[in-house]
């Protein structure tokens, strides 16, 4: 009979377990699709950053557990909210405190069961979809890969019961405990208190200082090694829980003092900020570092992604080098847009190949260098070769022409004669014809093209031995491949968890919001004001932890600068982080739409 | 010469009205407040109390009828103006004091005033002036959880003086005190009324409403009965109501 009225509890206030379910999902199914690369070792060790990346997996490990810890925290005090008032009123009608205990430790666990395993599903469905759409979007063949995963099963079931079992040992406790009068009361308790100013300052320096001992351990990564990775863990972490704390409290507690509060709602507005940091300073927290770890991975997994053309441009000047180029290599190559062309005649000898030494008087040969160090590190510079330079055998130019050449003429020597001498040399005249593009990206697909069709002629070990710059380009992406999916896919599996528990954290909140704004409502102010005051209050929550993660990438890439793992770091890193905004945008667009569904009151007369 | 603050003609609200079961929670209500005058309104739980102040206060519109508010007709406004009208010309104070507990009493008191965007100079001279007024000005930089019940209501009656209101709206001000504290505050809002503000309380208690000095009684969604202190004093008043109620009731 009780069960049969808890249930109905249960239904009567769907809309809330909605929230609470959809959090507790999300949770579930974005720790499944985390599983699902990390325990995957062999995925991850074919990955050319295999080793470097089990860091990051540990530490997205920890990362992600301590955020479905705090999540399922505050899931659980959002059941315990709206069931204390209907469990303490069945004890006061005279149900056993024994009984009750019983029935909610049983129900927390049934809303862990259920929503993790319909978790699990999502997260093998979500794991699909946003790797199928990496795959193609991408173009990145992807090895090992699968999308039900069994490890990652068990771990994220293991996970969450365990923490729904404590979770509703401690329920099971709380109404053994509590007298039913409190329970009924539960609600109508606040207990917000204005914090010391000392205190905060304190805090505040303090998390400033390890902020800056965390971002010169990762600026000094070449001589701390590994160490720099743990140091800055740990003071990043620390640091950014202090500033959430302390620093902002301090920075509205400056704005309510000034003018700015007494305009409109600004001051409900500043207050219900506050004293809201305050109550999310861990779900902020970690948010903070989850949106670094995001951001960083897709800014890291698309920075290789850049740094393949200037690789590939720096290896040779051409992209395609074709002797004696058949019909189809030569249809081909036609398709190619934005090229230059220059043909060069040839003549094999004995173990020598001879060119006209007038053809490359008048029409020089490009070399091409990658830059490692100083301004230009990381791009690819392209220079013109004069005949005297190309002579030399241990020049550039030369060993970039040998590469282009035929690949069984690798050994062969290379002699420059005049027309006369050339003319009288015996055997055939071939031609080599050297492809450059403007933009081997762009003409990817159709050099693409001609190199597949490269391999059918001379077969495709031949092929991979040329030095033209699209074998040099296809090898480097298929390198960087996983590396670039497994950044992506962690980047998007990070942000839908932070941003959903953020999202779920200030929905859960809205109910005892509701009075407020009611009151609000009554004493005059048009819902305009209403609407701008939640934009702002949640545009908060929302900005602060970007911030601080804007701020972790920005000096977390002096990892990947300072090491010479990625060169365009930086500039990867503006476009994904837009990109990357605009997915939290959204999650922050929703909520505000949710949030003022449930909170701004519809009086009567405006419906 | 009086002047009429309220003037409500012949109010119906009927709920649900193109459902089978419509509900007709006013029947056709007219009265009047003049300027000055502490007005109760008397009736059991469902008798059309809430749902009369809901429309005086422009929460809520009616079926039919007009109610006019110190001069305006309350039932023309669009949404924006009457949240303007009630942050302009009504006071409110509510059984469970609606403060927001993340605010000082000072921000509290001053809510009213930022809506309309008052000068700050000017917004902190009314809020030290509504809070001496009531006795609040020594609890100004504390926060609603240190106050005590009757302090609480305090605050919240000085937020509805704030801003200089037609008129104030009690609903069952004293709902949530003791006595001592229910006592205090209604010394107070006589002492307010006393200084000329108009004021309107909707209560079912007989010891509340004898601070009143004209009671109006609602029964099923109509006004049954009317009395007035006179020369009496309060506690002949206090048993009039008393007797009222027992036979208004039945």
């Amino acid at each position: 009979m009780l069960f049969k009225i808890a249930f109905s509890g249960v239904r009567a206030r769907w809309k809330d377990y909605l929230v609470l379910f959809s959090g507790i999902i999300m949770a579930a199914a974005i720790f499944y699709m985390f599983e699902a690369i990390a325990l995957n070792k062999k995925f991850v060790a074919s990955t050319t950053v295999g080793q470097n990346a089990r860091a990051v997996f540990i530490l997205g490990a920890v990362l992600l557990v301590i955020i479905t810890l705090v999540y399922v925290f505050y899931a659980n005090n959002f059941l315990m909210g709206m069931r204390k008032h209907d469990y303490g009123l069945f004890i006061m009608l005279g149900a056993k405190s024994t009984k009750i205990s019983k029935l909610i430790a049983f129900e927390t666990l049934i809303v862990g069961l259920v929503s993790t395993m319909v978790g699990v599903v999502a997260g093998m469905a979500l794991t699909k979809i946003v790797s199928g759409f990496l795959v193609s979007a991408l173009e990145i063949p992807v090895k090992y890969f699968q999308a039900l995963y069994g490890p990652a099963v068990w771990v994220t079931l293991i996970l969450f019961m365990v923490l729904f079992l404590i979770a509703s040992f401690i329920n099971a406790r709380i109404f053994a405990k509590t007298p039913a009068l409190k329970l009924l009361k539960a609600e109508n308790q606040t207990d917000w208190k204005q914090p010391k100013t000392s205190r905060l300052l304190i805090q505040a320096v303090l998390g400033i200082f390890l902020l800056v001992v965390g971002y010169y351990a990762m600026y000094n990564i070449q001589s701390l090694k590994l160490n720099a990775i743990w140091i800055g863990l740990v003071t990043i972490v620390v640091g950014t829980y202090f500033i959430v704390n302390s620093f902002f409290v301090i920075l509205l507690q400056k704005i309510q003092r000034s003018a700015l509060n007494n305009r409109g709602i600004n001051s409900f507005t500043i207050a219900q900020l506050k004293f809201r940091i305050r109550d999310y300073t861990k779900i902020l927290s970690v948010v903070s570092l989850l949106f670094a770890l995001a951001l960083g991975a897709i800014t890291v997994g698309v920075g290789f992604q850049s740094d393949i053309p200037e690789i590939a441009n720096g290896q040779n000047a051409y992209a395609i080098s074709a002797t004696n180029p058949s019909a189809e290599i030569s249809a081909r190559i036609a398709k190619v847009g934005g090229k230059s062309t220059v043909n060069y005649q040839q003549k094999i000898s004995g173990k020598t190949v001879y060119y006209r030494a007038g053809e490359f008087q008048q029409k020089p040969i490009k070399y091409a260098a990658f830059v490692m160090k100083g301004k230009n590190a990381g791009f690819s510079q392209v220079k013109t070769s004069s005949l005297n330079q190309l002579k030399n055998p241990d020049s550039s130019a030369y060993q970039q022409l040998v590469a282009l050449q035929n690949p069984n003429l690798r050994a062969f020597k290379v002699k420059w004669v005049s027309d006369g001498v050339f003319n009288q040399l015996k055997g055939r005249v071939n031609q080599l014809q050297l492809v450059r593009v403007r933009d081997i990206n762009s003409q990817y697909k159709s050099l693409k093209a001609v190199l597949e069709q490269q391999k059918k002629e001379f077969g495709p070990q031949v092929v991979q031995t040329m030095g033209e710059s699209i074998v040099m380009y296809t090898m480097v992406k298929s390198a960087f491949a996983s590396m670039e999916f497994m950044g992506v896919f962690l980047g998007i599996a990070f942000l839908a968890m932070l941003a959903s528990c953020l999202m779920f954290k200030i929905l859960s909140g809205a109910e005892s919001d509701k009075v407020r704004f009611e009151m609000l409502n009554k004493i005059g102010t048009r819902r305009r004001v209403l609407r701008q005051s939640i934009m702002l209050q949640i545009l908060g929550l929302f900005a602060l932890p970007a911030i601080l993660g804007l701020i972790d990438v920005g000096f977390g890439l002096q990892m990947f600068s300072q090491t010479h793992l990625l060169y365009h770091a930086y500039n990867t890193f503006m476009y994904s982080a837009i990109a990357f905004l605009v997915l939290y945008l959204i999650y922050y667009g929703v909520t505000v739409l949710i949030y003022q569904k449930i909170v701004i009151p519809k009086t009567r007369s405006e419906k | 010469m009086t002047t009429e603050i309220v003037n409500t003609q012949n109010l119906h609200k009927i709920y649900d009205q193109n459902s089978e079961t419509p509900y007709e929670a006013l029947k056709g209500i007219s009265f009047t407040v003049n300027k000055g005058e502490f007005v109760g309104i008397m009736g059991a739980s469902g008798s059309g109390k809430t749902t009369l102040l809901n429309i005086l206060a422009t929460l809520d519109k009616p079926t039919s009828g007009s109610v006019q508010i110190g001069g305006d007709d309350i039932t023309q406004l669009t949404p924006n103006e009457m949240s303007d009208f009630r942050s302009k010309k009504l006071g409110f104070i509510f059984q469970d004091f609606n403060l927001l507990e993340t605010l000082t009493v000072f921000e509290n008191i001053a809510l009213p005033l930022s809506l309309q965007n008052v000068k700050g100079s000017v917004s902190k001279e009314k809020v030290q002036r509504a809070a001496s007024r009531l006795g609040i000005d020594q609890l100004l930089t504390k926060y609603p959880t240190q106050l005590s019940g009757g302090q609480k209501q305090r605050v919240a009656a000085a937020r509805a003086l704030v801003s200089d209101p037609s008129i104030i709206f009690g609903d069952e001000p004293t709902g949530a005190l003791d006595s001592t504290n229910a006592r205090e505050l209604l010394d107070t809002l006589q002492q307010i009324n006393q200084a000329g503000v108009s004021i309107l309380l909707v209560t079912h208690d007989p010891f509340s409403a004898s601070f009143c000095k004209r009671i109006l009684f609602i029964k099923d969604g109509r006004i049954g009965e009317e009395i007035q202190i006179g020369n009496r004093n309060r506690t002949e008043f206090y048993q009039e109501i008393l007797e009222k109620l027992g036979t208004f009731e039945q």
